[in-house]
């Protein structure tokens, strides 16, 4: 009596609706590749294999693609375009200048097919770099037009006035104000002023930073930026340094590694221990649940009675610096608080260094890298545009506005 | 049949059944608000104080016989407190102060329980003290410090100006969730404080109910990862549930009607089985003292709790019972006369 028809509840997902499901879904997935990675992402994969076995004359190119490769191939960078070059070349040479155009002439990401990008950037590696003054001046002053990190970048005492209701970058509707709690916590002023700094160093979390031996250049520069709480062991101190001055904490590790602070602490303060004297710095007014987590992080460090400043970034700041990088063409859910810290470097230091920015999934020479230099773990997919803000650094570097590293130091 | 049959199940003919019953209900109801018993008043309670006089002796077979009273329905050496040995791994506990929640014990909880209950049984002497306001200039301090253990109640302070009247020495403190919230912002914030103001208690287990509300169990927590984060030489035993609903259930049964037992008796219980002998202090709910003088409601302030929820005068009166009996000894007036204070009669 009470049976339903059970064909009729079969026929919902029979054979050949599966079967037209499953080829929308793979048409789907095709089409959306080729909108993400452009019309070459299919043809590339067997490309580079293609290259590589020719090069070697045998199939052992499959090896190529571990991380012990990225030495070998590397040295013999640009050899499609260059070869009776040996050893670097000026910057401002005839040479250099044109392989600058091949990469500024790349306006967009998708006009080119990655692995092309990368051969020009490899092929510019022979050039030795130079700060071009008057490129860099003229980027500087557009940031100071738009962002002005001396005077913006944290929330101070002087720009947050008590009782300021500080409004939120993302949840615009929330609005936070300021108690004289929370103002007693910033500091008096920014700490920083305009090109305080000779040399910086921003150093991302880029796989490529993995057997780079970089560690000495990055301690060798005045001030160094680190982003996300990155482990500086032993293990990695070759490849990553040491010296810290200011590192950035994204709330979320918070959450995630140390239960938002709301059980032990100490584990927490023993990490921040780590960077010595490095001042943290936190969104705590990126968004309403950052806050609280943020704000307790202060509160830690006065427990157990570090010296380590708390700086919290100016959510102002923050809405114009992405506004300014969407202008440039990054399109983001939100932008990576390397390129943030980056901003900020350029108007803090006079010649700013960038190592471990490598956001593709390959170096420059084709070799498969880690996603960081400590771990493997991936981000949730589309919510940084990674590609197009290392896009917008390698132009930088050809104009001689800042310096990328992404080969061995 | 049949629908006449359901129809009388949901409105019924008559309406007497109805009627009835809602009266019994508000005769159960007045009842429970006033008992045809009565409780002493104050006055009564101060004669019958004097009457009895400081002529205490104690009384081996009543104490011993409460002792196996409280033993089969608590337990307490083996229950008094949250260990390894009590509570396996995957338990439910049910929580003793709500209606109906519980919380399974998984391996990251079970890794704060000691091995088993800490102290070493049978314990001597005991003082207990409770935070009344007959404590004032009660001078009292030395003869608490005598005691091989002194438990206290809810963080009270020990500060220079209440050494005389309260003691020093402490083995075993609780605090009350609540205290935490109020008066450390449930320890989500600064820390120091809080582990500043319990430096007062040296090297004392910290007892608390975390598993009794709902509310108090991340804030008791937190109690633990704080003193463990400071390395505090002090440690914290978690209340167990099941002993403090039987020890609820047991004073019920001899006439306590309250919401809550206080921390107090709790801790007399506790004390009564756990210590061979037991001295309480600073147990007195009324507010004028043997003398007939005012006093607080706490010896260090004079914030009156909730009402309704824990019934004093009861508890007080059940604590004088055992007094007369010689199963504890309850002190009520000055431990050494002060000439200066008294007034003349």
């Amino acid at each position: 009596m009470g049976y339903a028809d059970p064909s009729g509840g079969r026929d919902l997902l029979g054979n050949r609706t599966l079967l037209f499901i499953f080829i929308c879904a793979f048409a789907l997935v095709t089409l959306l590749q080729q909108i993400l990675y452009g019309r070459n992402y299919i043809k590339r994969g067997l490309q580079f294999s293609w290259q590589n076995g020719e090069e070697l004359g045998n199939w052992t190119g499959i090896f190529n693609f571990t991380d012990d490769g990225a030495v070998k191939t590397g040295s013999d960078a640009g050899g499609r375009y260059f070869e009776f070059y040996e050893g670097p070349l000026d910057f401002n040479s005839t040479k250099c200048l044109e392989l600058r155009r091949d990469i500024t002439n790349v306006k967009v990401l998708s006009m080119v097919k990655e692995s092309d990008l990368f051969d020009r950037w490899k092929s510019l590696q022979v050039c030795k770099w130079e700060m071009n003054v008057t490129e860099a001046n003229a980027f500087k002053s557009a940031l100071t037009r738009c962002c002005n990190a001396p005077s913006f970048l944290f929330t101070t005492q002087k720009n947050t006035p008590l009782g300021t209701k500080l409004r939120y970058e993302v949840d615009t509707s929330g609005i936070f104000p300021i108690s004289s709690e929370i103002f007693n916590i910033f500091p008096k002023d920014m700490p920083y002023y305009r090109s305080q700094f000779k040399k910086c160093a921003v150093v991302g979390n880029g796989g490529i930073l993995k057997d780079s031996k970089c560690g000495k250049d990055i301690d060798s520069t005045d001030f160094v930026f680190r982003c996300n709480l990155p482990p500086i062991t032993p293990k990695y101190v070759e490849d990553v340094g040491m010296k810290t001055d200011v590192v950035t904490i994204n709330p979320s590790i918070i959450t995630e590694r140390f239960n938002k602070l709301e059980k032990w602490r100490r584990p927490f303060y023993e990490v921040l221990q780590g960077y010595e004297n490095a001042s943290l710095l936190l969104p705590a007014f990126y968004n309403t649940r950052n806050t609280d987590v943020s704000i307790r992080v202060k509160y830690v460090l006065d427990d157990f009675e570090s010296q380590q400043a708390v700086y919290y970034f100016h959510p102002q700041y923050l809405i114009n610096v992405s506004r300014f990088w969407l202008m440039q063409g990054v399109h983001a859910k939100r932008i990576s608080s390397g390129l943030i810290l980056v901003t900020a470097a350029l108007e803090l230091c006079e010649e700013v260094h960038l190592y471990g920015f490598w956001g593709f999934p390959m170096d420059p020479s084709g070799n498969f890298i880690t996603h960081h230099y400590y771990d493997n773990v991936k981000p949730r997919p589309g919510f940084h545009a990674m590609p197009s803000e290392i896009f917008n650094f390698i132009h930088m570097h050809s104009k001689g506005i800042l310096r990328v590293h992404t080969g061995t130091c | 049949m049949k629908l006449q049959g359901s129809r009388m199940w949901l409105c019924p003919r008559t309406r007497l059944p109805v009627g009835a019953s809602a009266l019994g209900f508000l005769i159960l109801c007045w009842l429970y608000v006033f008992p045809g018993y009565r409780l002493p008043g104050h006055k009564e309670m101060v004669r019958e104080v004097l009457r009895f006089g400081p002529g205490w002796r104690k009384n081996r077979t009543e104490m011993d016989s409460f002792r196996k009273l409280l033993q089969d329905c608590c337990d307490p050496p083996h229950l008094f407190s949250l260990t390894k040995v009590n509570t396996p791994l995957g338990e439910n506990l049910w929580f003793d102060g709500e209606f109906f929640h519980s919380l399974t014990i998984d391996n990251s909880t079970r890794s704060l329980f000691p091995q088993d209950t800490p102290f070493k049984l049978p314990l001597k002497r005991c003082s207990v003290v409770g935070n009344g306001g007959i404590l004032k200039n009660s001078r009292c301090g030395e003869q608490i410090d005598e005691a091989d253990f002194v438990m206290r109640c809810n963080l009270p302070p020990l500060s220079r100006e209440y050494t005389e009247d309260v003691g020093t020495r402490t083995q075993l403190v609780t605090v009350n969730p609540s205290i935490i919230d109020k008066r450390y912002q449930n320890l989500l914030w600064s820390r120091k404080s809080f582990v500043e103001n319990l430096r007062v208690y040296q090297q004392s287990y910290v007892y608390m109910p975390a598993f009794s509300t709902k509310r108090g169990t991340d804030p008791s927590l937190r109690v633990y990862y704080t003193l463990a984060d400071f390395g505090t030489n002090q440690t914290v035993l978690f209340a167990n549930p099941n002993f403090l609903r039987n020890v609820g259930k047991f004073w019920k049964s001899r006439g306590i009607h309250s919401k809550r037992l206080s921390t107090g008796l709790f801790m007399v219980s506790a004390a009564l089985s756990l210590c061979e002998e037991v001295t309480i202090y600073g147990f007195w709910p009324f507010q004028m003292d043997l003398g007939g003088r005012y006093i607080s409601h706490h010896y260090y302030d004079n914030t009156l709790p909730l009402s309704g929820v824990h019934a004093m005068p009861e508890e007080f009166l059940q604590l004088w019972l055992l007094h007369k009996s010689g199963v504890l000894q309850m002190q009520l007036d000055q431990c050494k006369k002060d000439v200066s204070s008294q007034k003349p009669h």
